[in-house]
């Protein structure tokens, strides 16, 4: 176990920058995500904190150690890449004792290591078999085992879930949580995926072209977004956005909707901003102030998100409730004035 | 797709049509070294199945007897020529020493440059890529005689060692693309996770990529095999004491007329090493090697 500090990194490729300079601290123990769209550099962070990637400016520490020029083999860390990169010719058991035998452990070490793998695991039945002869989450597992039987002082996970399907993902997520809860081991995880970012993080790093655009707990970054970019990027269906400007100490969207803001709201009068709510803190209300006639109605079991149309813009409502609306219909919303967001329109950060 | 039965007929017939058109000279081939003299020069027509089968050819070719020992063994007649200078078991063994030389030196030169070519970084690999395709686009027989001169200067004429180096530098360029086809086929992240397991270049390349790539190996050594198996012109040029199988049966081809019925049962006989050395790599020649150690 370890920390991993990234201080002032930058990537070049040629003249080309894809990392801006980038600091990040990580907590012994803790289990970070990387998340964001592709071509963030999210990958390539962690690429480089690895050692597969060399760093064009800053450094990298793994506890108090500049790892800059430490071949990956030397840093302690393990990887699970995306398409698992099991080595075919191998046997389960051979690819998890392939980093052991490599460092010449004792037989029956590396035999008690694997047996402790296999069953945190479940893959005592399979330590034969041949990688072909397993199924996608079988070979997820093996990629996991091959990382956790060398005890490593830091996980690096490359979008390892993605190639599964959705139910096997949904249960992978959990096994992956429970194998960090049980080994406490410092984690680093990339993925795009929001919902695997909000479900597994301690802290959720949110990329974009090379920066990072907000550093938090999920639901720190959930309800209290940086910018623009958090507030879309996080929560689905994702935040209501509309255009306006404050006049009189209200909203008044470009349409000419009137939205009454919170009490000690900081936007300026007259200022350009964006009005952000999340759809579930948009209600269909009889008593509601805003008016709009429904779009679309997607029953989802729980829940049902009506969309419609305020100002041009799709908005959308999440509700609880079986109000029984159809296409066409009028409807009146109520929205939540304590969980309204209100984000500069030039810049896109939040006016807190 | 089902196909309807008529149409799967005809696809039978003509493929059947097909492999016998192709296995026809293999077949006349064969069947023409164990025909005697007569069958083989008959003037009224080719002779199929009438005739009086004999092993003769191959008892001069493969084990040394001359042509008149064996005759009278098999109490036929005296035919033209005879003697030991047909005897070829000692060309066999040369054709095979030179050809496995060649083809373990090939692959052991080529899996490491193709394997570096397709991991490391390094300016200008797509020219110096074509650069090494290049090397076969000169017909050897240009570049025969530098060539002679080079081994002449460097001792390597007429010797076996000369021979397997020759061999090895005609099939290098082809075995380097084709193996490093097969390795751009492993993804990289397969050496990094080596890598980061704690492994070097070399044991990456020795443990993990290497047997990953062993389908691809096989084919190349087959075809590094068949090329030194089947190659004339180097041979002929280099060596003069030396004869490999090809050198060797064109001798046969003598003033005094052409002895046929030798150079089918040799030709017939090369078959044989070659068709060995596939059975036992065909095992390895199976596509998906790579299966399992991806998605899907």
């Amino acid at each position: 176990m370890a920390t991993v500090t990234v201080r002032d990194v930058v990537k070049k490729y040629g003249e080309l920058k894809v990392i801006h300079g980038i600091n990040l601290s990580i907590a012994e123990g803790s289990f970070v995500v990387l998340l964001g769209p592709s071509g963030c550099g999210k990958s390539t962070l962690l690429r480089m904190i690895a050692g597969l990637e060399p760093i064009s400016e800053g450094d990298v520490l793994i506890g108090d150690r500049v790892v800059n020029d430490v071949h990956p083999k030397d840093r302690n860390i393990a990887m699970v890449f995306q398409n698992y990169a099991l080595y075919a010719h191998m046997t389960v058991r051979e690819n998890m004792s392939f980093a052991l035998d490599l460092r010449k452990a004792p037989k029956d070490e590396i035999e008690r290591k694997i047996a402790w793998a296999a069953s945190i695991l479940n893959l005592e039945p399979y330590l034969d078999r041949y990688p072909k002869q397993l199924s996608g989450g079988q070979r997820q597992r093996v990629a996991m085992g091959r990382a956790i039987v060398r005890n490593p002082e830091v996980f690096l996970f490359d979008e390892p879930l993605s190639n599964l399907d959705a139910k096997l993902r949904v249960q992978m997520r959990t096994e992956i949580k429970e194998l960090h809860q049980r080994l406490k081991t410092t984690t680093i995880y990339v993925t795009h995926d929001q919902i695997e970012a909000m479900t597994m993080a301690d802290k959720i790093v949110i990329m974009r072209n090379g920066y990072i655009e907000q550093a938090g707990s999920p639901l720190e970054v959930y309800d209290n977004p940086d910018n623009l970019f958090v507030a879309e990027f996080i929560g689905s269906p994702s935040m209501n956005l509309i255009e306006g400007r404050v006049e009189g100490g209200r909203f008044v969207s470009k349409g000419g909707t009137a939205i009454a803001l919170p009490a000690g709201c900081k936007a300026g009068e007259g200022q350009a901003v964006v009005l952000g709510i999340r759809p579930e803190h948009t209600h269909p209300d009889p008593a509601g102030a805003l008016e709009a006639r429904v779009g679309v109605v997607e029953p989802t079991g729980p829940e049902t998100h009506i969309y419609f149309e305020l100002d041009g813009r799709d908005i959308c409502a999440v509700t609880r409730e079986r109000t029984g609306v159809k296409p066409g219909d009028p409807i009146r919303l109520r929205l939540d004035a304590d969980r309204i967001h209100l984000f500069d329109q030039a810049s896109g950060k939040a006016i807190r | 797709m089902q196909t309807s039965r008529p149409v799967q007929i005809l696809k039978d017939i003509l493929a059947t049509l097909i492999v016998i058109v192709f296995m026809f000279p293999i077949f006349w081939w064969s069947l023409s070294s164990i025909k005697p003299y007569t069958a083989i020069f008959n003037k009224d027509g080719p002779v199929y199945f009438d005739f009086q089968p004999t092993l003769q050819n191959y008892e001069v070719t493969l084990l040394g007897k001359s042509r008149i020992e064996s005759n009278l063994e098999s109490g036929g007649t005296s035919g033209a020529g005879g003697g030991s200078s047909y005897d070829s078991r000692e060309t066999i063994l040369q054709s095979i020493i030179v050809a496995v030389g060649s083809t373990i030196l090939t692959i052991v030169l080529s899996t490491l440059a193709s394997y570096a070519l397709s991991r490391l970084p390094m300016r200008g690999k797509q020219h110096f890529l074509f650069w090494i395709l290049s090397q076969r686009f000169m017909p050897p027989i240009a570049a025969v005689i530098p060539i002679m001169f080079m081994f002449r200067d460097m001792a390597l004429l007429d010797t076996l060692t000369g021979l397997i180096i020759a061999h090895t530098l005609i099939n290098i360029p082809i075995a380097v693309l084709l193996l490093k086809s097969f390795l751009d086929d492993v993804p990289k992240e397969i050496d990094e996770a080596a890598m980061i397991d704690g492994a070097t270049r070399l044991q990456t390349f020795r443990r993990i990529i290497l047997p990953m790539i062993k389908g691809g190996v096989a084919a190349t050594a087959v075809l590094c095999f068949i090329v030194s198996w089947t190659e004339f012109l180097l041979s002929l040029y280099l060596t003069t004491s030396i004869r490999t199988l090809p050198v060797k049966i064109s001798t046969f081809v003598t003033s005094t007329g052409t002895e046929w019925g030798f150079i089918t049962a040799l030709g017939t006989s090369a078959i044989v090493p070659s068709f060995i050395f596939i059975l036992l790599v065909q095992r390895h020649l199976v596509r998906g090697l790579t299966l399992g150690s991806l998605k899907d």
